[in-house]
């Protein structure tokens, strides 16, 4: 019995105690109280900065902050109980599409917030929910692809790969010079999707998993060339790369161990920690030998949100609008090395200005793994591959996982 | 008397208001959703009867949680058992710094499950893969939580470095009630020290024995801190226990009612599980 209890009981304490401090909406002084909630631990110091500078604007209303550690399964279980905060700061994952489906926020399609927002954004949004309505406002942007260690490359004299040979040509003159050309972290599941997105969409495209839903394809038809490149990455990794994980990663490459690791923009404040002096870059995962068709993979990393249920929809509008302000959105994408979703908001910091290009022509693909049911587990599947090594094998239980997880419905 | 009634109720009901509040009634209803398709956040659900049970045989990654959960719990069980009942003799004997001995074994029980596991998964990482370099072994310079095959070993020599502390504790108790004289009579009788300990010692430890392979097994059976700690369920599912099957797939995936199913048939499996040790060991017992 424990077994149904304890991740119930845990559920239960987490949400008596979340709505201690959420529950009593009107405080003291007659302050309209606002929860904020929100899921990235590493913006947590950016928006408690942000926030304070709304309540000073605000004097009748007071957002509080609240970021629990693993929280998309804090919010769930709070949906479950119905005691939803007032704001939710999520990214575009399985999470954020579930929630919208069931009807649990505001519909923003009519809103004038939006007029200002990147339209390839919110139509990432749309297209992820497959709802007519946008239950979101995108608030800030990721990007996913090659970090490289510059000093390294002028060192060899390599320039940044734009397709799939040279990239692979690249890799193999950094190990002919007796370097790693890449890092990889196996051990922490979810860092295999980071390859995983950047060939999906541009070798199988998007669409695949609609097609999939209907069953006119299957992945053992469509994603054979996808298993088959991210299998040939990891003869060009470091030894041990299922012992090592994402923290590991960070400071070995920071610490010029590997020439290239695949990871996210997030990745880089944390490289930067440990190794103030590293000159980086990141360039787009290129998969294919067309450049013009190797687009970046960005996404939604924060959107905004409000609940249906929020008491407060005014006071909770007025903080999203004050977050899309432009100087308060740049203020925001200067300390986490994001994206802003506002329009004429750029980034400007040398580790990511390679592109730059890629966002002004609108390059851009969403992360293909917020198309896939979370139930999958579509991770751990890719590291068994990677363990395993056996394409066959991998790709009949992509289709069986999908099929079973969709019977389960 | 009356009176004296009064005072054992105010003792026992509010435990049992308590236990009803977030044991008995979260579990009963765990068995409700468990027939129905709810996914741990929608307004609404339907009834789908015994689908999910069905759903839950034809799964293999359920059968893949099992099989790592009883090899994982059967190992750690042995192994702490045998390891702990030593260290209780030896800690039980006359030996010098005896009471500080004592302190150090007991010291990882009162470490918390997670910061432990979180030390090991740097040590593993870090540390033991320098070592095997050093060794000149192959396979010992690799993280052994990164090995598909061996990965579940690092758990059970965590769980089992933590795990031999309490268990040490118990047989010590369990030493220091066996009388002196059976020990003076028997060397007497120019018994060996092997023979005494066959003879006298585990014998008369008996009920200690049984309490130590239940708390054991059962502690092994609902293994959950130790992987989150360590793996994570990796790689792939490799170590991936029931409990953290029903933790990851009901909460994280949307699949709670599925997800309650497999805890409703892994309830079941526990109870039968401890009614048969209990009955065989506690036989044990009467015999004496």
């Amino acid at each position: 019995m424990k077994k149904v209890l304890l991740p119930l009981l845990a559920g239960v304490l987490t949400m008596s105690m979340l709505s201690a401090c959420g529950n009593s909406s009107e405080g003291s002084g007659g302050k309209v109280k606002i929860e904020f909630f929100q899921n990235k631990t590493e913006a947590k110091a950016t928006f408690d900065k942000l926030i304070a500078k709304f309540n000073e604007e605000n004097p009748t209303i007071k957002v509080s902050q609240v970021n629990p550690p693993d929280a998309e399964t804090v919010l769930k279980t709070r949906v479950a109980k119905k005691d939803v905060p007032d704001v939710i700061g999520l990214g575009a994952t399985d999470t954020y599409s579930s929630l919208a489906k069931s009807g649990l926020f505001e519909d923003f399609t009519n809103d004038p917030m939006v007029k200002n927002i990147q339209p390839a954004y919110v139509d990432m949004l749309k297209k992820q929910t497959g709802l007519a309505e946008l239950n979101g406002i995108p608030f800030s942007a990721n990007a996913s692809g090659i970090l490289y260690n510059k000093a390294i490359f002028k060192d060899l004299g390599i320039e940044v790969p734009k397709t799939w040979d040279e990239l692979i040509a690249a890799a193999d003159k950094i190990k002919a010079a007796g370097k790693n050309p890449f890092y990889f972290t196996l051990k922490d599941s979810w860092t295999t999707l980071v390859p995983f997105n950047s060939f999906t969409p541009n070798i199988v495209g998007l669409d695949f998993f609609n097609k999939r839903k209907e069953g006119s394809t299957t992945f053992k038809d469509a994603f054979r060339e996808v298993a088959e490149k991210q299998l040939k990455l990891t003869e060009y990794g470091q030894k041990d790369q299922f012992g090592k994980g994402y923290n590991d990663g960070n400071t070995a490459f920071a610490k010029g161990d590997a020439a290239m690791y695949i990871q996210g923009v997030w990745a880089i404040p944390e490289i930067q920690k440990a190794n103030p002096s590293i000159e980086l870059g990141i360039f787009p995962l290129p998969a294919t030998n067309d450049p013009s068709k190797n687009m970046l993979v960005s996404g939604v990393d924060t959107l905004l949100t409000v609940s249906k249920s929020s008491k407060h929809k005014e006071e909770a509008k007025k903080f999203i609008e004050f977050l899309l302000k432009s100087e308060n959105s740049q203020q925001y994408i200067n300390e986490q090395k994001a994206f802003s979703a506002v329009q004429g908001v750029t980034q400007s910091d040398p580790s990511v200005a390679d592109l730059n290009g890629a966002f002004e022509s609108g390059k851009l693909v969403d992360f293909a793994d917020h198309y896939i049911p979370g139930a999958m587990k579509v991770d751990t599947l890719i590291q068994d591959f990677m363990q395993k090594k056996d394409i066959d094998q991998y790709l009949s239980t992509l289709d069986t996982e999908w099929d079973k997880v969709a019977d389960r419905k | 008397m009356a009176k004296r009634r009064i005072a054992f109720y105010l003792m026992t009901v509010p435990a049992l208001v308590l236990f009803f509040a977030f044991h008995t009634y979260p579990a009963l209803q765990g068995i409700f959703y468990s027939f129905t398709n709810w996914d741990g956040y929608s307004a609404s659900y339907d009834f789908v009867g015994f689908k999910n049970f069905v759903n839950i045989f034809k799964d293999a990654n359920v059968i893949n949680s099992y099989v790592f959960t009883f090899k994982y719990a059967i190992v750690t069980t042995i192994l702490i058992n045998v390891l702990s009942l030593l260290i209780a003799l030896g800690l039980n004997s006359k030996i010098k710094f005896k009471n500080f001995f004592r302190g150090v074994y007991f010291l990882p029980n009162i470490l918390s499950v997670l910061i432990v596991g979180f030390i090991f998964n740097y040590l593993f990482a870090n540390v033991f893969t320098v070592w095997g370099a050093k060794l000149g072994s192959e396979f010992l310079s690799q993280n052994i939580l990164g090995n598909q095959n061996w990965a579940w070993i690092g758990i059970v020599i965590v769980a089992v470095w933590q795990g031999i502390a309490f268990n040490t504790i118990l047989y010590l108790a369990g030493l220091q009630t066996i009388p002196r004289d059976l020990y003076e009579a028997s060397s007497l009788d120019g018994a060996s020290r092997f023979r005494e300990f066959w003879s006298i010692t585990f014998p008369l430890l008996a009920s200690f024995f049984t309490i130590n392979m239940v708390l054991a097994m059962k502690g092994g059976l609902m293994v959950f801190d130790q992987i989150v700690a360590l793996t994570g369920g990796g790689p792939g599912r490799a170590t991936q226990s029931i409990a953290l099957l029903i933790y990851t797939g009901g909460f994280q995936g949307g699949e709670f009612a599925y997800q309650s199913a497999n805890a409703v048939i892994y309830f079941i499996v526990i109870v039968v599980i401890s009614a048969i040790q209990l009955k065989f060991l506690q036989k044990r017992e009467m015999d004496l």
